[in-house]
């Protein structure tokens, strides 16, 4: 999130989208319904079925699974077009000062609206629908200082407002209807609400998304179009605003902050190429992107080798030195274009290239997508250890009803691990904030936490490396591993394992580091308080330079903290001392863009930060929360922009990193029930698809499909469906389709139906509702079901998994499968 | 003081925390349940389940409404159950609660059929049953805690305090926002009043009638009286009634037995005269 | 007795037999494992067959005790005194079906006994339980005399001869407030009682309907008796009963239709669909025939007549006890109610040793030709 769960009551207009926030995020709801109740803010629900949380919305708006960029497209031209006729209802200051609107864009550049639904210089694969981009033309016009070309009157035929303009003016009502199935009177309704409700500076909304924004072929241009809008409306960085992801589950934001993503290193950098050999060539790869001529831009990624050498310190400890690389040769290197996702990792099991599987907390059978794929590609490995609670469907993968384990070869290893409450440590939630829990109780019989099976196990593997040799040992050997993390004491004063790695995390100095004027700042061993203390000489360690400050030498463990008041002048609730967030407990980030440009906030009642004049002797300093930078407002000496993590410190609306396209385009989902009006484009060219014999058409699978969560069960169900309350409150896998469709198959509620897609088919309890309905796409009457995904073969409670049916592709960016939309048939009857 | 709950079906999304809290507090074992087509389960009170979610979709006119409400026993002021128990086994407390006494109890079930809302349970499958309900958590309540099903709720739906406050509380919200409640606070009178109160988007005739296969529980339509009103009459003309008829019963004893006497005597006399008659005639 | 009841008697007597270890069979199965494995009643209907027909008829038509018992002692109408032993043994062993009932339909039988010493004065059901309690004890104390006549103690004969008219008043006292209270009990449902019979003056109806039950119940029982047993019960006593009916039964007709106009509900008797159909049956047949046929002195003339006519009587009783507790009164909307076959067992193997019961004593005790008493 870039604001955080208590922010959501300073909202004037929340709008939940790919979420289903009451369902799923319950407790996010308290501060929703302060939002309404104490602050008058109207919720929002945009979703293809009227869901819990639409049940508390004022406005429910209808939305074909799949098409949230035509929906959004279509508020961002409603808002374009407004804005020409009531710019006083916006705050064009932000718009034209904070945002990359004004930048002039290469001439050649070509948006998809001029080039029948693609950008200029793509180039396609083996089939022509498919390939990548030569990003040639993505680029701004510099000045020969290399300073960006603006236009602050976004007149230019080049600035981006108008590029903006022109890409999205397809995009009118009608057209978005046909596409989204919406109601025409409510999209209007939506628009004007939204725009009304937050457009005008000091006002502020806030979108909540989740996995029904994310699970999509073009799941990370969702995510863009959504901030398009937002920066649009100059939401971003103001208390109420901001995009707020739900994360899936309470720790994931931890996962990817701590780089368990396949292409992440920890604090979101790199993992190395095979073309970069040296670590010198990895770092300027990096740093050319965040290259910038402008002193007025921070471009805080410049700091990347600062944080990219504490982490080397912090893995090889003293075997890694300047000479050495730090110990970036022992770092494994991926293959320029090889695929890591989940999908390629199932893909390249089946087919043998990967032999063995750690799987820890995980149950692909159930949860990963194209289920019947991984589990054939489970039964090819020839060893695997899983770490779970529970004997899961993907730890007894075997035992799948009508498999036969004679025929397996794999030898399966069940390590059991303790439960959350069975150990400390900490777990980040969505809004950064890392806190700290304690152990409750003693996990039972062998049970133990995860820190400690892989710190055990991996002692064990480097004793082998050490004792036997084999190929490239040193990646392992070399670790600060062995030694270290069995040492009896624990190193550096630490109390646990965890304590230890807690404080790993944070960084140390590694060696004494002295100030300019040559007193020291810190001796070796002690706590560094701030990544801006991180050096590129060695001299620190840090396993994530994000979690620096959370366990410092002053405050000690941060994440521990437990004060319940809210200290923050404005009363936003940032409860400051509550736990600790990243970065540098900055509670809404981008925060500098909630004030203008002599550092007045936009909404004096709810500011975030304020510029007071009189502070630091007259040099004056800021209010509130943690600055996103410290430096002085933009009118005066010595600024920066207030997006620093942008290469040219504005928000980005022309976002040329992306894959498949610097402006999100709509574009269908791989399995699609109509033909998109848009353009001749009816897929994201930059996708890899895995099996295109696999891909169901609306001639044999006229229905649309979704999957969700629901609040009773969790995930792959292993916890839940072994629970017996909740079991008793949702025993069975179901499926929840119209009162119309239903009358078409002569289903009754209650009764078994069987879903089938080209990948598979399951059987599930017809639950009739009024809350799907049939939508008119492109004049068509057109069905769409919902499927809860929780179920399997194992537990207390067992049903079909809803993911037989899901397709293997996944976004063009980051891989997430497309769990959110694909085609069916469904007919009366279960599937014995 | 009364204490009571105000639940606000407005807020109220459906998780269940509740529902699950009451089971945990009171260590419910959990019932075996099958999809009935909605989300509802268990879908009606039984000995282990003592507080549910409804969830009702209510179309008024092209408006759909998801209701989730929350049914429990409802503590009444005058309860059926307190009046019926020929035992006294259900006792409303001071504090608010309708508890049951298990020593007392001799299984009858005159407080099921009591009850307005339909809502005590009986252990059919056990030897020696007892009723079960909701308690309030009469246990947490004497010590001034909220019950286990208000402190999970996390949009505080549930509000727990003095009932008068909490019917000042209702009005309020229902004032402010006129088109978000219907202008009604279930619990304010039914029944003679009872001390957990609703407020809730949509009429609360148009709740729990809908079956999906599920039995039917809502909001009994019920007029201001309390039920025992005229039972509680009957019953106070009970010692009256006694010394009365044993009085008049026995007045009637008397009076006939001196009638009768009174005609035996003059049988007897006639007798005596007729056979005197026999006699002179025969002298 | 003729050699030919003789016969009779065993193959009766053996059917008799197979109902009740029937009945003790399922009985024992309840006790094992609870009501729900021998009933079809849950919590949407916890009161059935038992409850409507047990204990709601079994106290009404056992109602011959008490007002035969005022009849003879108290109105001194000394006529109907060689059918009053019968008639107190009918309402003894009818109130023993009532306890021998309850003690398979309560949850916790063996707590019969608590009504006497945890108190809820506000109960109608309390009061019903004291009554039921001190009234059969009443009436034991009252049939008790036939069972020491055979044993041939008399100084309990004359301690009971001397307490009699005390025992009756307080019989007729705790019966009239028993019988109305188990019509106070229903006045706890006003929203699930029809309103064709929700009334706040249903005690009194009860009441009523009770006398006029009690006295069809003796015109019954002592018809049944005479062709059972071979003793003759004289014309003049059944057509004497019978010559009250109407009385009692007009003034019930009167007091509810005129409670019925008074509460401007006099539409409700067509508007209630299947109620409405059960109330005219139980109103019309009941009650009003009933009224016709017992002012018929043909009717009153002949033996026949005045049985089937009071047989109609007793089953309009039953059904307006059966509408009350239980076919006009609401369960949770949606739930359905017949009798498992086991209730039934339970109810017909209790008739069944009543029966056999009454059979037996009217053998081995001096029942009928009762001699009439010094009186006291």
């Amino acid at each position: 999130m870039t604001n955080h769960w208590c922010d959501l009551q300073n909202s004037d207009c929340i709008m939940i989208v790919g979420s289903n926030a009451a369902e799923n995020h319950p407790i996010s709801f308290r501060w929703v319904t302060k939002a309404i109740e104490q602050n008058g803010a109207k919720l929002i629900s945009i979703d293809p079925r009227f869901t819990r949380s639409s049940a508390k919305a004022d406005i429910y708006c209808r939305i074909r699974s799949g098409a949230d960029i035509a929906f959004f497209g279509g508020m961002i031209k409603w808002i374009l077009d407004d804005m020409a006729v009531n710019p006083g209802l916006y705050n064009m200051t932000y718009v034209t000062e904070y945002t990359d609107l004004s930048f002039l864009v290469h001439p050649d550049f070509k948006t998809a609206a001029e080039n029948d639904g693609k950008f200029s210089g793509f180039k396609p694969g083996e089939n022509p629908d498919y390939g990548t981009y030569d990003k040639a033309t993505w680029k701004f016009q510099k000045d020969a200082k290399g300073i960006i070309l603006k236009d602050k009157t976004l007149k230019d035929p080049n600035c981006v407002f108008q590029l903006l303009k022109k890409h999205y003016a397809r995009y009118d009502p009608d057209t978005v209807c046909a596409i989204t199935g919406t109601d025409k009177a409510t999209f209007l309704k939506v628009c004007e609400t939204y725009a009304r409700l937050t457009g005008p500076a000091g006002k502020s909304g806030t979108i909540m998304y989740a996995m029904g924004t994310t699970q999509h072929t073009k799941g990370t241009q969702n995510v863009r179009v959504y901030a398009l809008l937002q920066t649009l409306l100059g939401n971003m960085g103001v208390a109420g605003g901001g995009i707020n992801a739900l994360r899936g589950e309470s720790n994931v934001q931890g996962s990817t902050d701590h780089g368990m993503l396949f292409h992440l290193l920890p604090g979101y950098l790199t993992p190395p190429s095979a073309a970069e050999q040296t670590l010198k060539s990895h770092l300027d790869a990096k740093l050319a992107g965040y290259a910038t001529a402008d002193p007025k831009s921070a471009s805080w990624w410049l700091n990347y080798p600062k944080y990219y050498v504490s982490l080397l310190k912090s893995w090889y400890g003293d075997n890694a030195t300047a000479a050495n690389d730090f110990g970036y040769a022992w770092l494994p290197k991926t293959n320029p274009g090889t695929n890591y996702s989940h999908i390629a990792l199932f893909e390249a099991m089946e087919k043998g290239t990967i032999k063995g599987l750690f799987c820890w907390g995980q149950n692909p059978v159930v949860g990963g997508p194209n289920s019947a794929q991984e589990r054939r590609a489970l039964r090819k490995l020839d060893w695997m250890v899983a770490v779970d609670l529970w004997e899961t469907e993907t730890c007894a993968f075997w035992q799948e009803p009508g498999v036969n384990p004679a025929d397996i070869q794999t030898e399966v290893f069940l390590l059991p691990a303790a439960a959350s409450y069975e150990k400390e440590g900490t777990i980040s939630n969505s809004g950064r904030w890392s806190q700290w829990r304690w152990k409750a109780v003693k996990p039972p019989g062998d049970a133990m936490p995860d820190l400690e099976i892989i710190t055990e196990l991996m002692c064990k593997v480097i004793e082998h490396y050490q004792a036997e040799g084999g190929k490239a040992p040193e990646p392992l050997t070399k670790l600060r591993w062995k030694g270290w993390y069995d040492a009896k004491p624990l190193p550096r004063g630490a109390k646990s394992l965890v304590d230890l790695i807690s404080r790993e995390i944070n960084g140390w100095a590694e060696a004494e580091i002295k100030n300019a004027d040559g007193s020291v700042l810190y001796k070796a061993g002690q706590l560094v308080a701030s990544f801006a203390q991180l050096q590129t000489d060695g001299s620190t360690s840090s396993s994530n330079w994000l979690y620096t400050q959370s366990y410092n030498e002053k405050d000690g463990n941060r994440q521990q903290w437990r004060d319940n008041v809210d200290h923050h002048p404005a009363g936003i609730a940032t409860f400051d001392k509550w736990a600790w967030c990243w970065p540098l407990n900055r509670r809404i980030i981008y925060n500098r863009a909630a004030v203008d440009l002599d550092g007045n906030p936009w909404d004096p009642q709810d500011f975030v930060i304020k510029w007071d004049k009189a502070l630091n002797d007259g040099k004056g300093g800021w209010v509130g929360d943690v600055p996103d930078g410290g430096w002085a407002p933009m009118n005066m000496e010595g600024t920066r922009y207030p997006f620093i993590m942008k290469p040219e410190g504005h928000a980005q609306f022309f976002g040329p990193g992306l894959a498949d396209g610097p402006f999100p385009e709509h574009y269908e989902p791989l399995e699609s029930p109509i033909i998109h009006p848009l353009s001749k484009t009816q897929h994201n060219p930059a996708v890899k698809v895995w099996r295109p014999d696999e891909i169901g058409t609306p001639d044999e699978y006229p229905i649309i499909a979704t999957t969700y969560r629901v609040t009773e069960h969790w995930q792959a169900g292993q916890m839940t469906r072994n629970l017996p309350w909740l079991v008793e409150l949702m025993p069975q896998m179901f499926v929840e389709i119209s009162e119309e469709l239903a009358a078409e198959l002569g289903v009754k509620n209650a009764d078994l139906v069987t879903v089938e897609s080209k990948r598979g088919r399951i059987q599930a309890v017809a639950v009739v509702t009024k809350r799907f309905k049939p939508m008119r796409l492109n004049g068509r009457l057109v069905h769409q079901i919902g499927l809860p995904w929780h179920w399997g073969f194992q537990g207390l409670c067992v049903g079909d998994s809803a993911n037989l049916l899901t397709p293997h592709v996944g976004d063009a960016n980051t891989m997430i499968p497309e769990y959110k939309a694909f085609l069916v048939r469904v007919k009366k009857g279960g599937a014995a | 003081m009364i204490r009571g709950v105000l639940v606000d079906l407005g807020r109220c999304m459906g998780c269940r925390s509740c529902q699950v809290a009451c089971k945990a507090w009171n260590d419910n074992t959990n019932e075996i349940t099958v999809c009935l087509g909605c989300y509802d389960n268990p879908p009606r009170f039984s000995a282990d389940t003592w507080s549910l979610i409804r969830f009702d979709e209510v179309a008024e006119g092209d408006q759909l409404h998801w209701v989730f409400s929350k049914l429990q026993c409802m503590h009444c002021e005058h309860p059926g159950c307190v009046a019926a128990c020929p035992v006294g086994a259900l006792e409303k407390t001071p504090q608010g609660p309708v508890i049951y006494h298990d020593e007392r109890c001799i299984g009858c079930r005159y407080c099921q059929v009591a009850c307005p809302f339909h809502v005590p349970t009986f252990q059919w499958d056990r030897p020696v049953p007892f009723i079960r309900k909701c308690t309030f958590c009469a246990d947490r309540v004497s010590q001034g805690i909220e019950p286990a099903c208000v402190k999970a709720c996390p949009t505080d739906a549930l509000a727990f305090g003095e009932r008068e406050e909490l019917l000042v509380e209702a009005r309020k919200r229902v004032l402010a926002r006129p088109e978000k409640y219907v202008d009604h606070i279930y619990g304010e009178k039914e029944a003679g009043g009872t001390s957990w109160l609703y407020i809730s988007p949509v009429p609360f005739e148009m709740l729990g009638f809908i079956a999906h296969g599920a039995v039917k529980m809502g909001f009994p339509t019920l007029g201001p009286e309390r039920v025992d009103k005229f039972a509680s009459v009957a019953m106070s003309v009970v010692p009256p009634w006694i010394l009365a008829a044993t009085a008049t019963l026995s007045g009637l004893y008397w009076f006939t037995k001196r009638r009768e006497k009174g005609l035996q005597a003059r049988r007897e006399a006639q007798a005596r005269k007729d056979g005197q008659a026999g006699h002179e005639e025969e002298a | 007795m003729t050699t030919a009841q003789r016969r009779q008697l065993p193959i009766g007597t053996a059917i008799l037999g197979v109902l009740i270890l029937i009945g003790l069979i399922v009985a024992g199965y309840r006790y094992a494992n609870g009501i729900g494995a021998i009933s079809n009643l849950s919590d949407g209907r916890p009161w059935g067959l038992w409850i409507s027909f047990d204990l709601y008829c079994g106290v009404a038509l056992a109602a011959g005790g008490f007002v035969l018992a005022a009849t003879v002692y108290l109105f001194h109408l000394k006529k109907y005194y060689p059918i009053i032993r019968s008639a107190i043994l009918t309402a003894f062993l009818g109130y023993l079906l009532v306890v021998f009932a309850l003690l398979v339909d309560l949850g916790q039988p063996w707590r019969i006994w608590h009504a006497l010493i945890y108190w809820n004065l506000h109960s109608p059901l309390f009061e019903v339980a004291w009554c039921v309690m001190l009234y059969t004890a009443v009436l034991a104390l009252e049939f008790s005399p036939a069972v020491f006549e055979r044993l041939n103690l008399q100084i309990p004969i004359r301690i009971i001869r001397r307490i009699q008219i005390p025992l009756v008043v307080t019989g007729v006292v705790l019966s009239t407030m028993h019988q109305s209270s188990l019509g106070s009990m229903l006045l706890m449902m006003p929203d699930k009682l029809n309103r064709l019979w929700y009334t706040p003056i249903l005690p009194i109806l009860f009441l009523l309907s009770a006398i006029s039950v009690g006295l069809a119940m003796t015109i019954v029982e002592s018809s049944l008796s005479s062709r059972s047993f071979g003793h003759h019960v004289h014309l003049d006593i059944l057509a004497g009963l019978g010559r009250a009916i109407p009385y009692v039964l007009g003034l019930y007709l009167v007091v509810k239709l005129g409670d019925v106009l008074i509460a401007g509900e006099i539409g409700l008797i067509f508007s209630q669909g299947v109620h409405s159909v059960l109330w005219l049956v139980e109103v019309l047949g009941g009650v009003v025939a009933p009224i016709i046929l017992f002012s018929l002195p043909r009717v009153r003339q002949s033996p026949r007549a005045l049985f089937w006519s009071a047989v109609i009587v007793v089953l309009g009783l039953v059904l307006n006890r059966f509408n009350v507790s239980w076919l006009s009164l609401a369960g949770r909307p949606g739930i359905g109610y017949a009798p498992h076959w086991m209730e039934f067992a339970i109810t017909v193997g209790l008739l069944s040793g009543g029966i056999m019961v009454f059979m037996l004593a009217n053998r081995y005790l001096s029942i009928a030709h009762h001699a009439p008493a010094e009186s006291g």
